[in-house]
């Protein structure tokens, strides 16, 4: 479709090839077809078995049901009714995230929980922000171009396609994006809060290009999802269903076309034939039943996540891999990534009342790429955040302020407005995934996960800081708190050329076993400073593509 | 004291003469620059907002949003995590991290007491620190080491300046010797503020005090902030405890 095009149907175009949006209840938020989905038995050997019901699980089902496959989707969080399960509430939405234990270490450990991991079907997407903007083509050679990380085994143009059909998807909202490969979004930008005018007023003083969006809300309707109702709960899952996560954009139709989603199994380790090496299944124990199963299937799909996918991979020992699958070479968990992710408040005279509207709104990808001049390779991102009450008390923390202080700037809340950064931060052998020596109540060994900074990557956040706490400046802000924190999971499975120096190939296969894949963000080589949600679907919806949907 | 006796707070909001980093010392003025609450409550019946109540708008909140946020109402019971010699140390603490000198108070310790005795953990424990319950027993036993070693009794029998003192040191995670020796000081600090501040931020009495408009499904928000025009109808502006017109004629 060519330009013209696009802006004259702005809104008004669906995905061809997805019926989730008309499947969906205009009065009702249970995933449609729950009641009446087909089930698969234990021994019967499905086309395709997916672990983990996230953004990487659920786009790869859709898409191979669609195909006729026959699919089982395990899934260790449970199956929500987003009614009665989910609140307009931070402290009441804790179950959304993975909370079993974990262990971080490390000279920077990285926090998990709330931060950054999803339980349940529709994964973290049911609880991220929603920003959803595309890599750059860079992203793909940071070797080449600039001499760090790593290059993908594919390139920007294998992707764009997919790009632009889960655009369609979700639908994504926002300005024409003029960064990294200029493109248009379906659906109009939303409009813009106080507290996010602001901030764009300051970036403009500076001479920051800011445009509105990306995010995958809906401005508009779609099929039978409503409006974005700007209630400001986002990260605690959407009630309205306009926030797209699989749960709403690829899951109704995954079940209308026979895919069978089981909640609370815990996937414990993919079993190996040892006589041919392949996988026949995967062992699995429901939640409160200690026996173990095993599903059968021709093929496996690991989708859980830069933390679960190495933890389920080295789990998985056998005579022909005894240290895990796709590990002959030490490579399952390594070059784990966060990026940075400070976050700076400043205060106004008047009211902002931050807590409206989706947090995510503005965001500028001008300091994207390497720019020498900066001393640093690679770049940053900017977005507008605004944190509710509890976010906002960890805000006025971190910048050193309890007691009657404390007290003093939360009462002052309404004058605030947040803008955040997004850090690129470099692919690293030492920053892994590894087993833990304590195991959980299935007792499978839990994950340890070790980060430590790099210099680039501290000189990266040192400057990145400078220039947002710039643009509150320019923008009259007379006083500002700033937040040190990291966001974001990718990498730890990385897809590459060789199994020496990666985990699967370009096609998302395990190196080494025939019948595994891993569809999730833990192949991504390097992250960009862009939210890893659409990528990780795209990359889903390309390895589809590629298994013949 | 009133506010006339607060050089440079006044009536003024807008200039931010309140606000603790451009205050010397960066320590807040007194509390008695804010008006007391007259509608709902808020912790200590301060707050800016003496107009608002968020609980005025729960008959617009879906059924599963109400049944989680209205049961924070409901007054504790006995504490189940922690022991009765605990409880004194804790409830201190929860007081002085979060300025609660006074009834009535959001029911801080009970509340993190719940969470543990639940085992409702945040979904990490970092390599050099025991799990999260077991830090929130090591800092209370380390509270009471302290004040006994620098004042000669518990923590929770300092007198509040003494207290805040103690406070200060660990927010510094300058703290040593006894059972802070099995904590690294710093993380222990971050882990008990996540606790103290998720408990005392969920109750509607604290947004009450910070003027937080809360839960807003299905209603939604249709003016988005920014000034006087951003305001919904049942959402009221600051005010601060000095009359404006007898401040204009003085």
């Amino acid at each position: 479709m060519g330009t013209f095009w696009r802006g004259v149907l702005k809104g008004a175009v669906g995905p061809r090839d997805n019926d989730s949006r008309y499947l969906l209840d205009v009065h009702r938020r249970d995933l449609p077809g729950e009641a009446t989905m087909r089930r698969y038995a234990d021994d019967e050997e499905v086309d395709l078995l997916v672990v983990g019901a996230g953004a990487g699980g659920s786009v790869l089902a859709q898409r191979l049901a669609r195909r006729g496959w026959t699919v089982v989707v395990l899934e260790a969080g449970p199956f929500w009714h987003p009614d009665e399960d989910w609140v307009s509430d931070e402290a009441g939405s804790h179950q959304l995230y993975w909370t079993q234990d974990r262990v971080i270490g490390g000279a920077d450990p990285i926090e998990l929980g709330k931060n950054n991991s999803g339980r349940g079907v529709g994964g973290s997407m049911v609880h991220y922000a929603g920003y959803t903007p595309r890599f750059h083509p860079s992203d793909f050679s940071t070797f080449a171009d600039d001499g760090v990380g790593v290059d993908w085994p594919l390139s920007y143009a294998d992707l764009r396609p997919h790009y632009e059909r889960v655009e369609r998807e979700l639908p994504v909202a926002g300005q024409d994006w003029p960064w990294g490969y200029p493109h248009r979004y379906p659906f109009a930008p939303h409009p813009v809060t106080g507290a996010a005018g602001k901030l764009r007023e300051g970036a403009l003083a500076c001479g920051i290009e800011m445009r509105v969006g990306p995010v995958g809300i809906i401005n508009g309707t779609f099929g039978n999802r409503p409006h974005c109702i700007y209630r400001g709960y986002c990260l605690q899952g959407c009630k309205v269903n306009a926030k797209a996560s699989p749960y709403v954009t690829h899951l109704p139709d995954a079940l209308a076309h026979g895919v069978e989603v089981r909640a609370n199994c815990m996937a414990l380790r993919v079993e190996i034939d040892d006589a041919t090496g392949a996988a026949r299944g995967v062992v699995y124990a429901r939640e409160g039943d200690g026996e173990h199963r095993r599903q059968r299937a021709k093929l496996v799909a690991v989708a859980c996540y830069s933390i679960e996918t190495p933890r389920l991979l080295l789990a998985s020992t056998s005579k022909r891999h005894p240290h895990g699958l796709g590990n002959n070479a030490d490579q399952v968990g390594r070059y784990v990534m966060v990026q940075g992710a400070a976050q700076s408040a400043g205060r106004w005279p008047e009211e902002l009342r931050m807590y409206k509207a989706p947090p995510p709104e503005i965001s500028s990808e001008q300091f994207y790429e390497t720019d020498a001049a900066r001393g640093f390779a690679r770049g940053f991102s900017i977005q507008t955040v605004s944190p509710l009450p509890i976010g906002w008390a960890e805000h006025v923390l971190a910048d050193g302020h309890w007691g009657r202080a404390l007290r003093e700037y939360m009462r002052d809340y309404n004058h605030w407005a947040t803008i955040g950064v997004l850090n690129e931060l470099l692919p690293h052998p030492e920053n892994r995934v590894t087993l833990a020596d304590e195991t959980d109540t299935f007792g499978q060994p839990v994950a340890r996960m070790d980060y430590t900074l790099s210099d680039n990557d501290k000189a990266n956040m040192a400057f990145s800081a400078k220039v947002i706490h710039g643009v509150l400046d320019a923008a009259g802000a007379q006083d500002v708190l700033t937040i040190q924190r990291f966001a974001h999971l990718i990498g730890g499975a990385r897809m590459g050329g060789s199994p020496e120096n990666s985990v699967v190939d370009a096609d998302h296969r395990v190196w080494g076993v025939p019948n595994v894949l891993v569809s999730d963000g833990s192949v991504c080589p390097t992250q960009g400073s862009a939210n890893p949600a659409l990528t990780i679907m795209a990359l889903a919806s390309r390895l589809a593509e590629r298994l013949g949907a | 004291m009133a506010a006339d006796d607060l050089p440079g707070v006044g009536a003024d909001i807008a200039a931010g003469a309140h606000l603790p980093k451009l205050r010397p010392g960066t320590q807040p003025p007194p509390p008695s620059w804010l008006p007391r609450q007259r509608r709902g409550t808020t912790p200590q019946m301060i707050g800016r907002y003496p107009d608002f109540d968020v609980l005025d708008a729960v008959d617009t909140w879906d059924d599963a949003t109400k049944k989680v946020v209205l049961a924070r109402l409901e007054s504790p019971g006995p504490l189940r995590f922690f022991s009765a010699e605990e409880e004194p140390t804790l409830v201190a603490f929860c007081d002085v991290v979060l300025a609660q000198d006074a009834e009535p108070r959001v029911p801080v310790a009970a509340m993190v007491d719940a969470k543990m005795a639940d085992g409702k953990l945040d979904g990490y424990r970092y390599a050099d620190m025991p799990r999260d319950p077991d830090t929130w027993r090591t800092v209370l036993a380390g509270l009471d080491h302290t004040a006994r070693s620098a004042y000669g009794c518990s923590f929770a029998e300092c007198s509040a300046e003494r207290r805040e003192n103690i406070v200060g040191e660990f927010a510094q995670g300058r703290l040593v010797g006894g059972p802070w020796d099995e904590l690294n000081v710093a993380r222990a600090w971050s882990v008990v503020m996540r606790g103290a501040l998720a408990a005392f931020y969920s109750h509607p009495w604290a947004w009450n005090e910070i003027g937080f408009g809360g839960p807003a499904y299905p209603r939604g928000f249709l003016r988005l902030g920014g000034g006087a025009a951003g305001r919904e109808p049942f959402e009221t502006s600051g005010a601060v405890a000095v009359d404006p017109v007898r401040e204009d004629s003085r």
